[in-house]
């Protein structure tokens, strides 16, 4: 369980640490990027609360996600078209809605819980 | 087995959270970098509010320029009229000057200078001479002193220390003389303001007023005086 928690640790620092220049105009790819990691994650938590967790479904999804979501931005750029927004749009539609469904299952458990031990 | 399928999981996991980390953590300090570099610029927001100023700015000192020439123009109105004033204020004082003099020609202000004072006093008492009006002084020997004195170029004479005018009139009554209705006894003092010498030589005229009056009997007493104080004529408009 601490290796995670070690590897966002040390991500962490190596991103504070680091002092990568990327031009201005790449900072959308990167927020975008950003954004489709976390839904990823929140994703791979709710299907773990589903017990439906895949890991082969997560660590791809995870990596796939980040590089769409960066080569939409990228396409939109070029096209002249703000498709990042789209994947902004949808990226933090899911993530409300990932983040809705573990808090209504995290309520749902510990209220069983609590009955569970009002009953013992 | 199942350590080892635990443990992959873990390290995967581990992996999926390396790369999260780093990716928040970069953007997190590329945004801070991005904002401390728009700290130094000019944020749009800022321009505008700079550019508004600034116009603001030209607008007054527009304004400024326009209503620095109108002060200069309104300057240049008030020279004039201060010249005006100056000139006119010059006019005022000739004419407070002029209408002082012809105050004292007048006889309306005390008047003070040098001059020449004659008296005329009757004639000793002589017994060969019946005639008395032959030895006392008359109106037209006054009249004789007082016009050579004007001729000369007395500017004021008194007569018993009554100014006389322009409108004067001097007639004999009996033992007197009345000058503007006052009477004046024997022996008459004529105070003349002017110049002494001119004045002096004017009377000792060979044949001249001087004479004549000698001739008349009459004591003629001839002063030249420093200062003489003719005092204004009083009781007359």
């Amino acid at each position: 369980m601490w290796l995670p928690v070690l590897g966002l640790i040390v991500g962490i620092l190596l991103g504070l640490l680091t002092d990568i220049r990327i031009p201005e105009e790449y900072s959308n790819y990167l927020s975008i990027a950003v954004l489709a990691a976390l839904d990823t994650l929140f994703g791979g938590i709710r299907a773990h609360l589903q017990n439906i967790y895949d890991e082969k479904v997560f660590v791809s999804g995870f990596f796939f996600n980040i590089i769409l979501a960066a080569s939409l931005a990228f396409l939109g750029v070029h096209l002249g078209v703000d498709l990042y927004l789209a994947a902004v749009f949808a990226f933090g539609v899911r993530l409300f809605q990932n983040i809705a469904v573990i808090r209504r299952i995290l309520l749902t458990k510990w209220s069983t819980n609590k009955e569970k031990i009002e009953k013992n | 087995m199942k350590l080892i399928k635990v443990k992959g999981k873990h390290v995967v996991l581990s992996l999926v959270c390396l790369v999260l980390g780093f990716m928040i953590a970069f953007s997190y300090h590329f945004t801070q970098k991005e904002l401390n570099k728009n700290k130094t610029s000019l944020t749009s927001e800022q321009w505008e509010k700079t550019l508004d100023l600034r116009n603001q700015l030209i607008e007054l000192e527009e304004l400024n320029r326009k209503l620095q020439k109108e002060l200069n123009q309104k300057q240049d109105k008030v020279l004039e009229n201060e010249k005006d004033l100056s000139k006119e204020a010059e006019a005022y004082s000739t004419l407070a000057e002029d209408a002082e003099k012809f105050r004292m020609f007048l006889g309306k202000v005390k008047v003070k200078g040098q001059g020449v004072s004659v008296q005329l006093s009757d004639g000793a008492y002589d017994p060969h001479e019946d005639n008395i009006n032959n030895y006392l002084v008359h109106e037209h020997h006054v009249f004789k002193v007082v016009n050579e004195l004007y001729i000369s170029g007395a500017s004021a004479i008194a007569i018993n220390g009554q100014r006389l005018t322009s409108h004067s009139y001097i007639i004999c009554n009996g033992p007197v003389i009345t000058v503007d209705g006052i009477q004046h006894p024997a022996p008459f003092v004529i105070t003349a303001i002017g110049d002494p010498e001119v004045l002096t030589a004017a009377l000792n005229l060979t044949g001249g007023v001087k004479d004549q009056l000698v001739n008349d009997n009459i004591v003629f007493t001839l002063e030249e005086k420093s200062e003489i104080i003719l005092n204004p004529i009083l009781g007359q408009s």
